[in-house]
Order: structure tokens, then sequence, then C-alpha cells
């Protein structure tokens, strides 16, 4: 066996995955997730990072060109699979690793790695410019300078990002001047959003308990915490967030559960650090966010990002306490994201509040403010362009 | 007391660096398995440097118009530079070099690190890259200059630059005792080169991994050795500065050394899991409104305390 | 001096001038920052090879903090953006070349026509004392009164180039709080 054999070995061992979830692919998303936390296979952030492209959920084909994309960036060794739905994500997963493994499999060793998505196209004016790069523009900036305007999209593919969300955002340094968030309109064809489903089949008239919707929407806000956390760079309590999510899917009984997700939400809510950091942040009062159309735990919280992650906790206390009430769920209840009476698809109207939050943001501020609204790709994927109010 | 060890202390130094980052890495990944809900066991904490192999199998990425000397620079200094920096670091009574102006050196290897990231984020020319870069500096410098006065506190204490008096003065009681702002300050300074957990902010997941967003293979494998090297060398200088060196009763004074390293290595890699990012938009202004103050008070009481002795 | 600190000292100032050379014919500003950065270095290592560690590695030390500085912002305000064009180095050739010349004729001059004192017995094994001594000794109130001038030069330069005031931050009675900023910093004032 020689040297090169047993380099790809080791990699296929513990290679690292990007995965990219396709709006609609909740289930399967969280089914990935949870293979790679318990198999220990690293999330990569970038392609730079990593060996597998794993997609999950339907495939979009709105959303192959930014895939292939990402594909022609992932350095070799490498290898790509496609779980549509969760079922499949353990065999894709396993395909993959051997396709990486075999040094007699010669269909990607070479190419990747390489930014050729642009560049080598030619000059720009009469000036060489360098790779055929076009070179920023200037503009004013916030403190009366005239400094590089840069142009940089937010998504739609991106770590700990609802996918399919694109923002588009001139920016300076790293100060956002302009945001345009723009989501890709993918149709009302599949089922129910996973974190809405619940509602959606209560409101159809099954009988649906109390219990089954209060830990989904537990389950929906540990989901947004822990993506709140990632950005927030908190990498322990993220995971803890994701094995709690994960658990209250699995059905773990109440009483099991409780004394750690309220350790986990003091932990987090008390944390003096996580305020210090993100207080002041992307303030929405519930005035502001309600005339805008948003419902749920953004408008009631009705301010910072702390006051957000704040409610979430709150509501996954509260709904923990719940789970084992077997009455039937009212379908006017509020669901994860807001809504009930009328509103089906609540997240529209988070991404309409994004560019008044944006605008003058810090980069890293910018994400956090995604970050404690989480939009729900689903639900984006699922809504009309023009968000009607059913009802 | 601390003197000079041979020529083969030269290759001894940066293998127990080695190990003490292998160490590190492997209680980091522990900590992460707890975390996760997996199984706590030897391999769990082994599979991590699974890393090597899969970053020397990778493909070196090529970017449009890069600066490729000065990205590699870049890459090579953050490790080189810790690997320098533990020359004048005594183990037991041994060093590789006791130098006249140990204190100095050491610092001045930091801040090489400073300037090897941000080469290495302005050189493939992307977007975060260069942010990640530019964030390293921003933060370098509200990092840097505490830093340096919790290493001026230290070697006032001792009325020396020489890292052999500094361990030679705290005979009796540790400068960690009553000098506990510069220990404390030293710490988090020192931990912010390794641009792991909450000084991560230029290699943040907001900006896709920043610095480290365009490096493959062993460019990757450099950047990400020299952040562990980096702790495990801070670790192992706060024992001289700040916790006696190699002294304590019933065993040899390597292994206190070393006993006390692990230990200081063990308090940082359990913090760095237990807090968010510190971005440099809060942290900046809190660094030089209150820990710069407070790091030159703390600097004032050996002044006295020496002027007075 | 043996014939390793002769050959190490060589060295340095080969290298030292041919970085400095670097500096005036590379075309990137990053590279002509690192270059001379480098050249500095190198001069840093000559004054530790002379006996002069102390001031030698914090040469060192100062060089690389004040380049890195250096290179943010020359690289931010350059009228070429972020200075990725090739772009030349010298600007009023003739002007520079003559200055340069005259500084460096003097300089030789000054080198040769110096009564440098003969050594007196053998120099100390720590010069790093000495060096303190020199400066904070006999030259204390010299130290005290430049370090006021220069942190009074860089506050002022600070207030110059600041276009918001207090008034601006804090409202005309300077009581709004917390401050109008554009983004809030850590201490919340």
């Amino acid at each position: 066996m020689d040297m090169r054999a047993r380099l790809l070995r080791a990699t296929a061992a513990r290679p690292h995955v990007l995965p990219v979830s396709t709006p609609g692919g909740t289930a399967a998303r969280l089914a990935a997730e949870r293979y790679l936390r318990l198999h220990d296979l690293p999330l990569a952030l970038t392609p730079a990072d990593a060996d597998l492209l794993l997609v999950t959920g339907p495939d979009r084909s709105a959303l192959r060109p930014a895939v292939d994309r990402l594909w022609q960036h992932l350095p070799a060794p490498r290898a790509r699979a496609h779980a549509p739905t969760a079922d499949a994500v353990p065999g894709a997963l396993a395909r993959c690793r051997a396709d990486l493994a075999d040094h007699t499999h010669n269909g990607d060793r070479e190419g990747g790695g390489r930014d050729s998505g642009r560049g080598h196209e030619g000059h720009g004016g009469g000036m060489e410019m360098p790779a055929g790069l076009p070179m920023a523009g200037t503009g004013e900036d916030r403190d009366g300078l005239s400094l590089d305007q840069l142009h940089v999209s937010l998504g739609p593919l991106l770590a700990d990002w609802p996918s399919g969300l694109t923002v588009r955002m001139t920016l300076q340094g790293d100060v956002v001047q302009e945001a345009e968030p723009s989501r890709q309109q993918l149709g009302d064809d599949g089922p129910a959003p996973l974190w809405a489903e619940p509602w959606a089949r209560a409101a159809g008239g099954e009988p649906v308990t109390v219990e089954e919707a209060a830990r989904r929407r537990a389950a929906a806000h540990l989901d947004s915490l822990g993506r709140l956390l990632a950005v927030a760079g908190w990498a322990g309590a993220a995971a803890t967030a994701r094995r709690l999510r994960d658990e209250l899917l699995d059905g773990t009984p109440g009483a099991a559960l409780r004394p750690e997700v309220r350790r986990f939400a003091r932990r987090v809510g008390r944390s003096r650090t996580l305020y210090w950091l993100t207080r002041g942040m992307g303030v929405l009062d519930g005035e502001r966010a309600r005339a805008a159309g948003v419902s749920g735990p953004a408008a009631r919280a009705g301010g910072d990002v702390p006051a957000r992650y704040r409610t979430w906790l709150e509501d996954i206390v509260g709904d923990v306490d719940r789970l084992g009430e077997t009455a039937p769920l009212d379908p006017a209840e509020e669901g994860p994201r807001g809504g009930g009476v009328g509103e089906r698809w609540p997240s529209a109207a988070l991404v309409r509040v994004l560019p008044e939050l944006l605008e003058g943001a810090e980069l890293a501020a910018a994400r956090l403010i995604v970050a404690s609204l989480d939009p729900d790709p689903d639900e984006l994927a699922a809504a009309p362009q023009e968000v009607g109010i059913h009802g | 007391m601390v003197e000079a060890a041979g020529w083969w202390s030269l290759l001894v130094a940066p293998a127990l660096l080695l190990a003490g980052a292998v160490l590190a890495v492997a209680g980091d990944a522990l900590l992460a398995a707890r975390d996760a809900g997996r199984p706590r066991s030897a391999v769990a904490a082994a599979r991590p440097l699974l890393e090597v192999p899969r970053l020397l199998a990778a493909q070196p990425r090529r970017m449009p118009a890069p600066d490729r000397l000065l990205w590699r620079l870049g890459v090579v200094t953050v490790p080189v530079s810790a690997v320098l920096s533990v020359l004048v670091i005594p183990f037991g009574h041994r060093t590789v070099a006791d130098l006249s102006v140990g204190v100095v050196w050491f610092n001045a290897m930091e801040v090489f690190t400073w300037a090897g990231l941000w080469l290495a984020g302005w050189g493939p020319n992307a977007v975060f890259s260069l942010v990640g870069g530019y964030r390293f500096v921003a933060q370098g410098l509200a990092y840097e200059l505490p830093l340096m006065f919790a290493l001026i506190t230290a070697a006032t204490g001792a009325e020396s630059l020489r890292v052999g008096d500094i361990v030679a003065a705290q005979q009796g009681l540790w400068f960690a005792v009553w000098m506990p702002v510069a220990f404390v300050v030293y710490l988090a300074g020192v931990s912010a080169l390794c641009f792991l957990g909450p000084f991560g902010y230029p290699v943040g997941r907001d900006i896709a991994s920043g610095v480290l967003g365009e490096t493959t293979g062993a460019d990757r494998l450099l950047l990400r050795a020299g952040r562990w090297l980096w702790l495990v060398s801070g670790a192992a200088m706060a024992v001289p500065l700040f916790l006696g060196g190699g002294a304590g009763p019933w065993l040899p004074a390597w292994a206190w050394s070393s006993l006390k390293t692990l230990l200081v290595l063990a308090v940082l890699v359990w913090v760095l899991r237990r807090l968010p990012v510190l971005r440099a938009d809060r942290y900046v202004e809190f660094a030089w409104v209150v820990l710069i103050p407070l790091a030159i008070v703390q600097a004032l009481v050996p002044a006295l305390v020496v002027l007075n002795r | 001096m043996d014939t390793l600190e002769s050959a190490l000292l060589a060295a340095l100032g080969v290298v030292a001038l041919v970085t400095a050379v670097l500096v005036f014919t590379c075309d990137s500003m990053a590279r002509v920052t690192f270059a001379l950065l480098a050249s500095l270095c190198c001069v840093g290592g000559v004054v530790a090879v002379l006996g002069l560690p102390y001031l030698g590695v914090v040469t060192v030390l100062m060089m690389v903090m004040e380049m890195v500085v250096m290179a943010v912002f020359m690289i931010a305000y350059m009228m070429n953006p972020a200075g990725l064009m090739p772009m030349s180095m010298l600007h009023n050739k003739r002007g520079s070349l003559a200055v340069s010349g005259a500084v460096f004729a003097t300089l030789v001059a000054a080198v040769f026509l110096t009564p440098w004192p003969a050594q007196v017995g053998e120099p100390p094994p720590d010069t790093t004392f000495q060096v303190g001594k020199a400066l904070m000794g006999e030259q204390m109130l010299t130290m005290v009164v430049l370090g006021f001038v220069l942190l009074a030069t860089m506050v002022g330069a600070t207030v110059l180039a600041t276009r918001r005031g207090r008034y601006d931050r804090f409202g005309d009675d300077l009581d709004l709080r917390p401050a109008r900023d554009p983004v809030r910093g850590g201490v919340g004032r």
C-alpha cells in the first residue's frame, strides 16, 4: 500500500463535510447534522476546508448553479452526494467516504480548489487589471471618508444561514452600507414546513396533541439557538443546543429532558458575555415588528438580539414543561415563527424587516441579526413573493 | 538556578511544545465530545490528529491574483514564531537560551504572529480573508498593549528581563499572588495569539473562517498547528513569569514545570470553550478604557515595592 | 569580536541593504512594507550583535508592530484602491535623490570625522542595565518630557482627525446616555 493510499484512507476516516441543505429539506438536514455530530465528522465552513459536499433535501434547480460553484471550489480529493430524504443520509455519506478512500478511483483527483468562477476574462477599461478583476469603486462611508465599496452577497448557501435567502450587500470595510434581501420562490408544492407541520395538520382537522406541538416548537427554537450560538462563536453551547434539539425530536420523555434544558437555558440566558456582545444589536421594537407583519417570538421580544434569544429560551422552558399534555392543539396557537390565525408563512415578514436592521451594522452584527430572527427556509421557499395574508 | 542547556535542547524544546499541543488538542476533543453527546474515549481524543494526513493529502488552492510570496511567508511565520518563543522558557532548571532580554524576546515573537496572520489574510486576495487579517490587527493592538504591561510588571518585580531572574525572584511568593491583574491580563493576551474559541474573531464563522477561509493543505496545517503551539507556549511562559517556575516540594523541577504548564493549559482549553467570540467592536473599548489603566496600576505596585526594598 | 560574529554582522548588513533596495523596486504596497520591515529587523539584529541585545530586540518588536499598522493604513488610504494594482514607489525622483544623497554623505562624513573615545576597560556582560541607566539616569527629564510630547501629539492628532466631537455623541447638553454612536462600544459610555 503506497503513501498516497494511506493518506486517502486517513482522509476518509474523518472527512470534513460541507453540508448544503435545500429549502424544504429540514428533516434531511437534521438527520445529516445528527449523523455528523455522532460520528465526529467536522463541519466545513468553506469549500477550501471540505472533502465532501453533502446536499440534503429535495433537488432545487434554482440552487443548482450555486451548488455546482461550491463543488468547483472543493480541493481534491473530494466527493459529493445528494440525500433527498433523512433516510438517505447515512448511505450517501458512506458512499462518499468509500469514494474518497478509493485511490484507484480517478473521478476527481484533478481540478477544483480554484476560484474559477470569475477572473481570466479580459481586462477592465484600458488598464491591465490583476487577473482581470475589476477594481472597487469608492463612496462616502458613515465616518465621512471615501472608501472602497465591495459588493458581497451572503447566501444563498452559507453555513448557519437560512439557505435560499440571498442578501446582496454593499460593504465598506466590514460595515454594511446597503442590504437587499431576495429569496428564490420555489412554490408551495411539497409538504408543510417541518417546524410548522403540527399546526398545519391541526388546521386541517387532524387530531394533534399539545405535547407534539410543544415538542416541535421547542426543537425549532433550539435549532435557531444552535445557529445563533454558532454564529456568535460559542461552539460548546451551540453543540449542546443541537444535541437537546435531536433528543426532543427523538421523543425523549419530558422528565428526563427538563433538568438539562433548564441548565442550558440558565447558562445561555444568564451569560453576561453573550449579553455584552449582542446588546443593542438589531433593535426591532414590537410595534414596528407587528406593522411589518412579524408575529411570534420576534414580535413578542420587541427589542435587540438578547431580547429575542431570551424569548426563545423562555419559550423552550415553557414548552418542555408542557410535554405530556394530551389535550388537542388549538390551531390558532402561535407556531415556532409566529403565524397562527391567517398568516401561513410568518418567516417572509422576518425577511422584510432585514434591510432596515442590517444597514449600518457591521458584518459580524449582520450575521447575528439574521440568526436572531432566523427565518425558516422551508417557509420562505413556499411563501409567494408578495406575502398574502390568508383568511 | 536556570542555566542554558546544550545543543540537544534545540531539538527537545520544539518536541515538548508539540507534545503539549497534541495534549491540548486531545483535551479539546474530549470536551467537544461531551458537548456533542459522543462517548469520551481515547479514540475520540486522538481522532483530531487525522487532520494531519488529511491536510497533507489535500490539493493546494489557487486564487486569482494572489500574493503568493507574502501568503506563504505569513503562514510559515505563525508556527515558526511559536517555536522560537519557547527558546527562552525554562523547563525546570534548563532553558535553550537564557537571554538577558528573554521577556522582550518572547514579546517580539508574539508580535511576529500578528504580522504573520495579517499576511495570511492579505495573500489570497479574497474579501473575507482580508477582513479576518484586519480584524486580527485591530484586536492585536487591544490585546498586545495590556499584555506588554503585564510582562513589564513581572520584569519590574524581578528587576530583570532575564526569565531565570524572574523565576529566582519568586522564591517564597509567586507573582500570580501579588500581581493577579497582570496574570489574568497575560493569560487573556497570550491566548488571543492562538485565535481559538473566544479569540477566534479573525477566523469567525460570520466571515466564513476569515484568514483560514481560503487556505488548504499544508498551509492550513501550519496555521492550525501554529495556533495550538502558541496556546502551549503561552501556558508554558506563564509558569516562570507568574507561578514560580520549577519551584515546588518533593518532585524535581522539570516535573513541577510540566505539571504547572499542563494545569494552565487545561484551564485555558476549558475556558476557550466556555465563551462566545469576543468581537473587536466591544472588546477594543474595554481594553483601552478598562484593561490598560488597570494593567498600568498593577505595574505600579511592584515598582513601588522594588523602590522601597 | 570573533569570526562568527563578524560573519553574522556582515550577513545582516547585506540583507538589510538588499531589502532596503527592494523597498524602492517592488511594485506592491504590501511587499514594500514588509521589505522595509525585513530591512529594519536586520538593523535590529546588527544592534544586538554589536552587544546591545535589549535595543536590538526592542527595535525588532517595535518595527514589526509599526510596519503592520503602517501596512493597514497605507493600503486602506491609498488612492489606488486596496493597493492591489502594481504601482511605482518612486515620487519626485530628482529631489529625493538629492536629499538622500546629502544625508548619506553627511552621515558617512560624521562617522569618520567624529573623535570616537577609546575603549576603557571591559564591556559589562549585561548591557541592558547600562542602557537603562544612560537613558533614565541622567536623561530622565528629557525622556519624561519626550514621552508627554509624543502622547500629546498622538491625542492631538486623533482629536483633530475625528469628525465627530463630544457634542455629536452626547448631545448639546452632554447628557445623552448612551452616546449616539454608529456602533456601541464595550464599556457602554
